[in-house]
């Protein structure tokens, strides 16, 4: 069955100050996008991807987020929770935001050769995949190392796929590309995988995924590409194994998308520090969702954070 | 029965309002049609049946000889998005799932004008001239594709030089092999330079010039 998406991105106006600037469109921003847009706030969302949903876009099905007793398609809630936003006036551009200037009171947001005025900011920038650190691995990416199952699955038919890491988005990217590999074998270095029960039942169904615990990937040689080899090595005997696999997918945790704001915002361990309100250390400067210091990262939680956002960032406009 | 259902269409519909200049699609398939020769050439008739400012035409890749050698086409299923001139821009594969963004952007582009590429973008594509070849390998359900499609079928518009192809890697296996896709998207120029991802227009740049 053939599919069809279709996003155009909204034209904007930079001579006008906007009431808020979102940056980031994953479901904390959408969410903030959909109340404000409801609150009749003049809002903006720049989203660096062409497509919103963030982390929720890449995954490929969502079985937590409550509301689909079916498992939904983490593209089709991302759209889903778009068009609603939209419906009430959210305007999305798609692009990268080059720097920020948060402190004035009127706020300013560079992106290319634009700059958007703002009276208030808030971030759900979210997070990225964390890079395991290996030689070569930068020089891979895409030639073999891959960190999104739903994009680069499709291009290892028949093929033997590493997959590094033993949590929720390990085991279910797994679940994922087990559709078009022949094999599968999971690296965790701890001695059992951390995902919920739920996922571990299902992979333990299925037989194409091999899970190898106490280990770690030391090294990867895919110079010769039609025998490319990784190393692993067993944490407790120390004794190293080459394994022959066609390419290696790594979902080792997350890190906090906040390089733009790292000298204006109070950071820890790299996420934003908020208060009970959201706000950050500036006024009128607020994040929400897997940016910020918190305890759990779910679509859940970013969505909770979302509208909580918009509720204080509209108090805050009343206000000021 | 139709490919895309009417929420699309109508989206498309409202979409195609802001058409300025006439368009012509020129689709390349054969007498007996691949699968995907098959859904592309529904696709595309529907889309130009959204607006009378664009023109459809059908050629067959075996005997339409003029035709095919006029706008390089070398594999099937493929479209031609142009005005009057040959704009460089290609659909090799059908442009489904995410990559109908791109197609609707192509359309959007040749009848317009507008483009989003930065100044210094434009700088720097005046001064090509050499022949540049973009192919833009893409997955339909690679959401970060459309920007890298996006972006070399505006360069193609910009300057004549350049010609720019969005490749459907799964219909198109032993070219990928021969490029070595294993990530999409992924940006072959001229055969030699490599990009992965959806990568800032910079980037693009840099590896035309040490393409050239």
């Amino acid at each position: 069955m053939l599919d069809f998406n279709l996003n155009i991105a909204d034209e904007t106006d930079s001579s006008q100050i906007y009431d808020l600037i979102i940056i980031g469109g994953g479901p904390a921003g959408l969410t903030a996008g959909l109340y404000a847009a409801r609150y009749k706030l003049n809002t903006l969302m720049i989203e660096k991807a062409f497509i919103s949903g963030g982390q929720m876009a890449g995954t490929e099905w969502v079985e937590n987020y409550p509301g689909f007793p079916e498992p939904v398609l983490g593209q089709k809630l991302a759209q889903n929770m778009e068009s609603q936003a939209k419906s009430f006036g959210l305007k999305i551009i798609n692009a990268y935001v080059d720097s920020v200037d948060l402190s004035p009171k009127i706020k300013e947001i560079k992106s290319g050769e634009t700059i958007y005025k703002t009276k208030s900011v808030l971030i759900t920038t979210g997070a990225s995949p964390r890079k395991l650190g290996l030689a070569n691995e930068e020089q891979y990416k895409g030639k073999g190392i891959s960190y999104c199952a739903t994009c680069d699955g499709p291009m290892y038919p028949d093929k033997k796929i590493a997959v590094i890491g033993g949590g929720n988005s390990a085991c279910e990217e797994s679940l994922f590309l087990a559709k078009y590999a022949k094999e599968i074998v999971i690296i965790q270095n701890l001695d059992h995988l951390t995902a919920d029960p739920i996922v571990i039942e299902k992979l333990k169904a299925e037989p194409k995924i091999k899970v190898r615990l106490n280990s770690t990937l030391r090294s990867f040689d895919f110079s010769n590409a039609l025998n490319r080899q990784i190393l692993i090595e067993d944490s407790v005997s120390h004794q190293q194994e080459t394994l022959l696999i066609d390419g290696i997918f790594i979902f080792v945790g997350m890190i906090p998308n906040t390089q733009l704001f790292e000298n204006q915002l109070e950071l820890d361990h790299g996420y934003i520090k908020t208060d009970n309100s959201l706000q950050t250390n500036i006024s009128g400067v607020y994040a929400a969702g897997d940016v910020i210091v918190k305890e759990l990262r779910q679509v859940a939680t970013a969505v909770g954070d979302g509208a909580l956002a918009a509720y204080k960032i509209n108090k805050f406009l009343e206000d000021h | 029965m139709s490919l895309l259902n009417e929420k699309i269409i109508n989206q498309v519909k409202d979409l195609f309002k802001g058409l300025e200049k006439p368009v012509t699609m020129k689709f390349f398939t054969q007498e007996m049609e691949c699968q995907f020769c098959k859904e592309t050439h529904s696709l595309v008739e529907e889309i130009a049946s959204t607006s009378n400012k664009i023109k459809f035409e059908v050629y067959d890749f075996q005997k339409d000889t003029e035709q095919v050698k006029a706008h390089k086409i070398d594999k099937i299923p493929a479209l031609v998005v142009m005005d009057e001139k040959d704009r460089g821009i290609r659909f090799f594969g059908i442009p489904s799932g995410y990559e109908f963004s791109s197609l609707i952007s192509a359309i959007m582009l040749v009848s317009t004008g507008r483009h989003q590429l930065k100044k210094s973008t434009i700088d720097f594509l005046n001064y090509i001239q050499k022949p540049v070849h973009l192919q833009v390998f893409v997955s339909p359900t690679c959401p970060y594709c459309p920007p890298a499609v996006i972006l070399a079928h505006q360069m193609a518009y910009v300057n004549d030089y350049i010609t720019a192809d969005m490749v459907e890697s799964s219909e198109f296996t032993p070219l990928a092999i021969k490029y070595q896709v294993q990530g999409v998207p992924r940006t072959i120029v001229n055969d030699t330079e490599y990009l992965e991802g959806a990568a800032p227009e910079e980037y693009l740049i840099e590896k035309i010039k040490a393409s050239l």
